[in-house]
């Protein structure tokens, strides 16, 4: 708006008086007024443009919606959220108007339960009856809101002329199953893929009861988070493919648990029943998933039912490995340790081990004298190494992205290598207009960003100061630097490591963001490595290849970053896993443990936080909890570990390092600028290799462990993303 | 946390036991016992100083008492469904014993009396006095907070904004 000075105002300016420099007000900004609405004769005081919706959600009052959701954008096509408001004409979408100053909203007047029967009746007439053989049935929006809003009878009589609208299914791939008659056209998927999973491959065509929600030709949905959609919808046009006919959800036990397919940590539910996981669900946690879960999250679970290790084995004297009881493999594990030195044992932890069986076997092999445990993932050791947590920690946290203004990946694939990670920075991109950029091999991330080359002489050139991009970081408020672990498994990682710590801590100072802010990330891939570097393993096996041990523990180690030529000749190795991969297949004692959904069990994201996993089903046939097999063999051999419980094995984690046992939280890691001061004598000369991450596209994405190379969804999945890739479409 | 008791909880429970216990009461918590002279039966209260502890009362063996850990938390929202019925309240729930297939009918069993135990609480502190005064450890899960989330229907339309909306 122009506005005029009063020209009284310009007159006395002139004269010869103090004008103070400060242009503006250096007191808090006040907070804005609130606005008073009465819901059903309520008053709540709401943020002016809330919505009425959200308004009658303060005021504790649930609209019924189809349509709206929270974390997509408003459609306000489903009509359900009709509202009364006094001295207004007709009803009113709740979900899409903002709330003005005084308004009174009716929500249960007699004109909105009309408006509601209304929109029901519609709905229903052309939604077909078969609740019954539905799998969205018990945990259906339509049925419930059916029954609570909707009319007590029926006016649908045309069924013998005209019948029912029916829709064509569609096949949008292995994951999610298709009933496109019961589709109510809320394009809650639609608006899902194109906002969130960042493809826009669904979409309507047709107008009125002529429109169709699909993907316009026949293609499968290319997501790794296409699995949500299932959840969002409210009726159950979409369902999951691998969970078809398979439960109900009043049968199932629902246990809250935390998922291991990569190092995010996402909350999930596990549904139990007959002691088997029927499915995975996300759990809403703001901090790290939001609502959110990787199809690898969802539908791998059925990897854990096959390749299970279930009997401990032994190799026999034909070296063939045959199934024994517990008692003769921890004896044969005995006898072999006897005269053997701690420092020939080795002992090597894989992705998705937990922390209490970490400890225990750290506890073991250091009993044993044996000083040489190692984790399969490479992380640099040189200089500083993992003495800092800051070194490894994703220190700007993932909700960190949504207050941050730039993003610099470098040598990593977010989308595959933590896919609600990325739909957290796509969010970011959308909404704050956040600017990303990107050093290695090009990938698609669903949104723009900047390719600033493959080479790591680009960070060089930027942590030195001249690449054209230091003006943007410099400008930024809150930067961010994330450093994928996968860049840091090659030869020159430490140089790497050294080479962005330095990056980082430039921009930190270059730019003006304030001292609580944290630049430098380190973007994990797997569970278990924040927790075995908290806990002092060294990481990457080239401490195991020095040492050529006559034994070596393999705990979970399916990655065969260890192969029988870097051992002395004979040496003996004992497996500890749930899956007969490629550890079990090197091993001359096989011990089973317990899977993630099967063992109550500490795990820590690549935020450093620590979260509990529950136990929902039972461990396979003699399968064991990890850490008990470990406390059971430490008696075996003369070490006995003192722990029984698994409340003593929390205290123990809690005396090596408290961040352990504070579930939940993150612990502040600090110290960037004496880690980087410690590092600068070990460096090494930087590689001229481009920075290629092992994830590139979607089909690399579904088999990256043991539970999902076991998983027939996974194959499948693999299967139509290959497929996919070579299709016209 | 101090418990009062009055002697009238007891009423089944024949004399003789009846004050061993209150005694037991008295004695191991260093409460206090009031009685006003001549009305014994009818107002005699008794403070407990200390926690409150059943276990000798209830009668659970003590391996269900000494080896369970419970988790006190509020249950999640059913991500299927945008309706939260059901997570209001708070929730014990115990470690999970071991579940074996039953070779008669192929069901599955488990030897774990607490397994179908469902308790719920109007508050945190509810659930843990209950864990306590069962002598059960626990540990509690905060719920997880959802955060408001500012939305406009006109974000859908807008211009110059990667919020705008093409697909429908």
């Amino acid at each position: 708006m122009l506005r005029l000075w009063p020209l009284r105002q310009v007159v006395s300016s002139a004269g010869a008086r103090f004008i103070p420099a400060c242009q503006k007000s250096t007191a808090p900004e006040p907070a804005p007024e609130l606005v008073e609405v009465f819901v059903n004769d309520k008053q709540v005081f709401v943020e002016p443009g809330t919505t009425v919706l959200q308004a009658c959600a303060v005021a504790g009052i649930e609209i019924p919606r189809f349509c709206y959701h929270e974390r997509l954008s408003i459609a306000g096509n489903c009509r359900m959220c009709l509202v009364e408001v006094e001295r207004s004409a007709k009803p009113i979408a709740s979900c899409a108007m903002p709330v003005m100053k005084g308004m009174k909203v009716k929500t249960d007047s007699p004109v909105t339960k009309k408006a509601r029967e209304g929109v029901m009746e519609f709905l229903l007439m052309n939604h077909p009856l078969d609740c019954p053989i539905c799998d969205q049935g018990g945990e259906c929006d339509l049925q419930d809101q059916s029954m609570n809003f909707g009319s007590d009878k029926s006016r649908f009589t045309d069924i013998a002329f005209t019948g029912k609208r029916a829709v064509e299914d569609k096949n949008v791939g292995p994951l999610v199953k298709t009933i496109m008659t019961r589709c109510i056209h809320c394009t809650r998927c639609i608006r899902f893929a194109s906002e969130v999973a960042g493809v826009e491959d669904l979409g309507t065509t047709g107008r009125g009861n002529e429109m169709q929600v699909g993907t316009y030709v026949e293609k499968m949905l290319q997501s790794e988070l296409s699995g949500n959609v299932i959840d969002l919808c409210p009726v159950g046009a979409l369902t999951s493919k691998p969970y078809a006919f398979t439960a109900r959800p009043w049968e199932t036990r629902k246990i809250e648990s935390i998922d291991v397919m990569d190092a995010l940590g996402s909350n999930i539910v596990v549904s139990m029943r007959t002691n088997e996981v029927m499915r995975v669900l996300p759990r809403v946690n703001e901090d790290i998933n939001e609502e959110w879960i990787s199809d690898k999250t969802r539908f791998a679970y059925d990897g854990l039912k096959r390749q299970r290790l279930t009997t401990p084995f032994l190799k026999d004297a034909n070296g063939q490995l045959m199934q024994t009881d517990w008692e003769s493999a921890f004896l044969a594990i005995a006898r072999k340790l006897q005269g053997v030195e701690g420092s020939q044992m080795a002992a090597v932890a894989g992705g998705l081990v937990d922390a209490e069986a970490l400890t225990s076997l750290k506890d073991l092999m250091n009993r044993l004298g044996c000083e040489t445990l190692c984790t399969e993932e490479i992380f640099p050791m040189d200089g500083s190494g993992t003495d800092f947590r800051s070194n490894y920690l994703m220190n700007t946290t993932i909700a960190g992205v949504e207050e941050a203004d730039v993003v610099l990946f470098i040598g990593t694939n977010p989308r595959f290598e933590a896919p609600v990670f990325n739909a957290r920075v796509r969010k970011s991109w959308i909404h704050n207009d956040l600017k990303v950029a990107m050093i290695g091999a090009p990938v698609d991330l669903t949104y723009e960003y900047e390719h600033l080359g493959e080479t790591v002489d680009v960070i060089e050139k930027l942590a030195g100061g001249n690449h054209p991009f230091c003006k943007v970081l410099e400008s930024a408020k809150r930067p961010m630097v994330v450093m994928g672990s996968s860049c840091l498994q090659r030869s020159d990682g430490s140089a790497l490591h050294f080479m962005v710590s330095t990056l980082a801590n430039r921009v930190k100072a270059a730019s003006g963001a304030d001292a609580e802010w944290r630049v430098l990330n380190v973007l994990h891939r797997v569970a278990s490595q924040v927790a075995a570097l908290d806990l002092g393993y060294s990481a990457g096996v080239s401490g195991v290849r020095e040492a050529k041990p006559q034994m070596l523990f393999l705990l979970g180690a399916d990655e065969g970053a260890i192969t029988r030529s870097d051992l002395a000749d004979g040496a003996f190795v004992v497996y500890q896993g749930h899956h007969g991969d490629q550890g079990a297949q090197m091993a001359d004692v096989i011990l089973p443990g317990a899977a993630y959904t099967e063992k109550d069990a500490t795990y820590v994201n690549t935020e450093g936080r620590a979260q509990l996993t529950r136990q929902a089903v039972t461990p396979p046939g003699m399968a064991r909890n990890d850490w008990k097999v470990l406390r059971a063999l430490s008696e075996l051999l003369g070490v006995t570990l003192p722990y029984d419980k698994l409340q003593e094995v929390r205290q123990r984690m809690a005396e090596i390092s408290p961040t352990l046992v504070r579930v939940g939280e993150i612990e502040e890691a600090n110290f960037f600028k004496q880690a980087i001061e410690a590092t600068k004598a070990g460096k090494t000369s930087l590689g001229k290799e481009p920075l290629v991450p092992p994830q590139q596209v979607l089909k690399d994405f579904y088999m990256t462990d043991s539970i999902t190379r076991a998983s027939p969804t996974m194959a499948k999945c693999v299967q139509a993303a290959t497929e996919a890739e070579s299709s016209v479409h | 946390m101090a418990a009062t008791l009055t002697s009238r909880l007891f009423g089944q429970i024949s004399s003789s036991v009846r004050n061993g216990i209150r005694r037991s009461y008295a004695a191991a918590s260093g409460g206090t016992m009031t009685t006003q002279p001549g009305e014994e039966d009818k107002v005699t209260t008794i403070t407990v100083e200390d926690k409150m502890d059943i276990t000798p009362l209830t009668g659970v063996p003590e391996e269900h008492i000494k080896t369970r850990l419970v988790r006190i938390c509020v249950p999640a929202r059913n991500a299927m469904q945008s309706g939260t019925y059901g997570t209001r309240r708070w929730k014990i729930e115990f470690d999970v014993r071991e579940r074996w297939e039953n070779p008669l009918m192929g069901w599955i069993s488990t030897g774990d009396p607490l397994s179908n135990t469902e308790v719920t609480f109007s508050s945190k502190d509810d659930a843990m006095a209950f864990c306590e005064k069962n002598g059960w450890e626990f540990f509690v899960e905060e719920p997880k907070k959802t955060s408001f989330k500012k939305k406009s229907y006109g974000d859908n339309f807008s211009w110059d904004k990667r919020t705008r909306r093409s697909t429908k």
